[in-house]
């Protein structure tokens, strides 16, 4: 059931984006930025589900049953005031500097903001790195996603796991009446005091299997435990799932272009939202009521996570976080959705609805979060909660249709990500040196056929990369943002600061570049602080004095760039 | 005027940073907001709300003037069926 419903999304998605195609033009104007064409609500949509990943839903679950309502304020609210900044100060005026200078790309802006290719060569492999991360991570998290949400979509009834059950279990096995479902999958042999499972087995078999013996008893918990760890999940392998979902964003992000793009993450930031309204309506219900749940957490052992007591969030820590949001000022795939903007005031609802948005999306997952630290085991896997409480708590199609939100929300940002690698690589190295190498000078249609290959190629690395299945990706894909942040003085500089030149940003971004090699060891060990703070303060300040130090120690820009970004305002 | 309007309004975006720092009730749990909501988490939820409500008075009294000459020169233009809409607006 699950299966075919994320399916029928797959082919709804396919179906929807492939429509929007016939709108193209297919020419590269349209295929990099859909002709600067897009309205209000579409932007708006593109811009909230590029930067929402499946942390909006999973992860944000899985950290409040680890740290409580803190993460709401950590992840949420500041990203409310800061997302909404960046869009405010530095979207809406790289939209109109692309519009009026026909910039395709973040780095075709800096190139001609600070005059220097060198800069344009050292950004772009650290964007490209930084981006690639950022890929690993969605295309990582849906081969785990697709993986857990399928279990028995493969019978395997050729494979048996067995247990040997503790010896006060033998009478009870005995005479133990096995329900008519169980029946050709579970058997007991009492001579060996041995439980047989036949096949593959969901995890929310666990509760049936416990109703079996009662009362319930420790050492009935202890073999049921067992045999539910050792029995193979007959999941979609978790390779499959990482590759069908890359494909998938692959074939629409190749057929349509940012236009596609565009309409794709209007249907799944709606997908996506929708669905965790509807997972925390069905479960709220199923605990009783919201009000019923909240107070059986506070009677509960985990009622910590209903306040930010203890050593769940430090106060340093809560605060230096609003560092990290600044990261989207300088994603160049959601620059890139800023130049698809028809007009300025189209960024006015972003701004205004995003901190909404994120609210509508958050606060849902973190009061499941919570309530799920009362009713599931301190031991759980925290990205496995959001998982547990819906196959818990809810039936398999809204599994299948959460299942379908989640991949939505990886599927949005993945789109983006793509579709920029193609554009950077593109506009900002093969148009610009391909000559050297004996491409010339390429027409509309080659030129995004180079980029898809190159696309193709990071997927590939990305997903190499992810068959290792490494265990870290998420701490280096949080270490990713720190990167981000850390270059936001560059963007900055070049809009507000008419003095900023090539050597201050240079400095400043081999700085970032070195302080992220430097601490990346400790950032991927988990949780990393320095000094109780988040890291991106200590590189983010780091790379503002660099800049303002060189800046000011080098001449300023030519007259003409000043001119040119900075004119005299006429009354 | 526009840049006193604007002034207040990101002052108003620090004091939205100051208060998000609620230490004065870490520790605390209750009440319950509505019955249900954790009161930090309510807190938060309504800094979220404050937010949108600051920038949409930023965006309705403070929206910069650049942009908004930009978008009538753009629709001036396009009017006129100039394709490169807004290239001649500085």
């Amino acid at each position: 059931m699950t299966v075919g419903i994320i399916l029928a999304y797959v082919a709804l998605l396919l179906g929807i984006t492939l429509y929007s195609t016939r709108r193209s033009k297919k020419d590269s104007g349209d295929y990099f930025l859909a002709n600067r064409g897009i309205g209000s609500f579409m932007l708006l949509m593109s811009i909230f589900g590029t930067t929402m990943t499946a942390f909006a839903l999973v992860g944000s679950t899985g950290r409040a049953f680890e740290k409580g309502i803190g993460v709401y304020g950590l992840m949420a609210s500041w990203s409310g005031i800061i997302h909404s900044l960046c869009f405010f100060l530095i979207g809406a005026k790289v939209w109109r500097l692309g519009k009026e200078h026909g910039y395709v790309t973040q780095l075709a802006f800096f190139r001609d903001r600070y005059r220097s290719e060198a800069f344009v060569l050292l950004l772009f492999p650290m964007m490209v790195g930084f981006v690639l991360i950022y890929i690993l991570v969605g295309v990582v998290g849906s081969g785990r996603v697709v993986e857990a949400l399928t279990p028995e979509t493969f019978a395997r009834s050729d494979v048996t796991t067995s247990v040997v059950v503790d010896a006060s279990l033998e009478p009870k096995l005995a005479a133990m009446q096995v329900p008519d479902d169980l029946r050709d999958k579970l058997s007991f042999d009492a001579s060996s005091r041995t439980l047989t499972w036949t096949g593959s087995m969901h995890p929310k078999r666990r509760g049936a299997l416990m109703k079996l013996v009662q009362p319930p008893s420790k050492p009935w918990a202890d073999a049921v435990g067992e045999l539910v760890k050792k029995a193979p999940r007959g999941s979609i392998p978790y390779a499959w799932g990482m590759g069908f979902v890359s494909l998938v964003v692959l074939i629409y992000v190749f057929f349509g272009g940012m236009r596609a793009t565009a309409w794709a993450n209007t249907m799944q930031t709606i997908v996506f939202m929708v669905m965790g309204v509807v997972a925390f309506i069905v479960i709220k219900n199923a605990l009783g009521g919201a009000e019923a749940a909240s107070k059986a957490l506070l009677a509960s052992k985990a009622s910590e996570r209903a306040s930010r007591a203890g050593d769940q969030i430090g106060k340093l820590q809560f605060l230096t976080y609003c560092f990290v949001p600044l990261s989207v000022g300088m994603f160049p795939h959601l620059f890139q959705h800023w130049l698809t903007a028809k007009r300025a005031s189209n960024f006015k609802l972003t701004v205004v609805a995003h901190p909404l948005f994120i609210a509508i999306t958050w606060v849902p997952c973190i009061l499941l979060g919570i309530w799920a630290a009362a009713v599931l085991p301190e031991t759980t896997d925290p990205n496995a909660v959001l998982g547990t409480m819906v196959s818990r708590y809810a039936g398999d199609v809204l599994s299948g249709l959460i299942g379908a939100g989640i991949l939505a929300a990886i599927m949005s940002s993945m789109d983006s990500q793509f579709l920029c690698l193609g554009s950077l690589f593109t506009n900002d190295i093969v148009d610009r040196y391909g000559h050297r190498i004996g491409l010339g000078t390429l027409d509309d249609r080659a030129k995004v056929r180079v980029g898809r290959i190159f696309v193709v190629a990071m997927v590939l690395i990305a997903f190499g990369i992810g068959l290792t299945n490494p265990g870290g990706v998420f701490p280096i894909g949080v270490w990713c943002f720190t990167g981000f942040a850390s270059l936001f003085p560059i963007v900055f500089a070049a809009l507000y600061w008419k003095r900023s030149n090539k050597h201050g940003v240079i400095a400043a971004a081999l700085t970032v570049a070195v302080l992220w090699f430097w601490f990346l060891g400790d950032a991927l060990t988990g949780e990393f602080l320095i000094g109780g703070m988040m890291p991106v303060t200590i590189v983010l300040a780091a790379s503002a004095v660099v800049l303002v130090v060189v800046t000011l120690l080098t001449p300023p820009p030519p007259r003409d760039v000043q001119d040119k970004f900075f004119p005299e305002r006429t009354a | 005027m526009r840049n006193a309007r604007a002034l207040v309004l990101y002052l108003a975006v620090l004091a939205l940073c100051v208060l998000h720092q609620d230490f004065w009730w870490w520790d605390e749990a209750e009440p319950l907001v509505f019955g249900f909501l954790p009161v930090g988490l309510a807190w938060h939820l309504g800094i979220s709300v404050a937010a949108a409500f600051v920038w949409f008075l930023m965006v309705t009294v403070a929206w910069p003037r650049d942009l908004r000459d930009f978008d009538a020169g753009s629709r001036d233009a396009s009017l006129g069926g100039d394709d490169s809409a807004g290239e001649r607006v500085r």
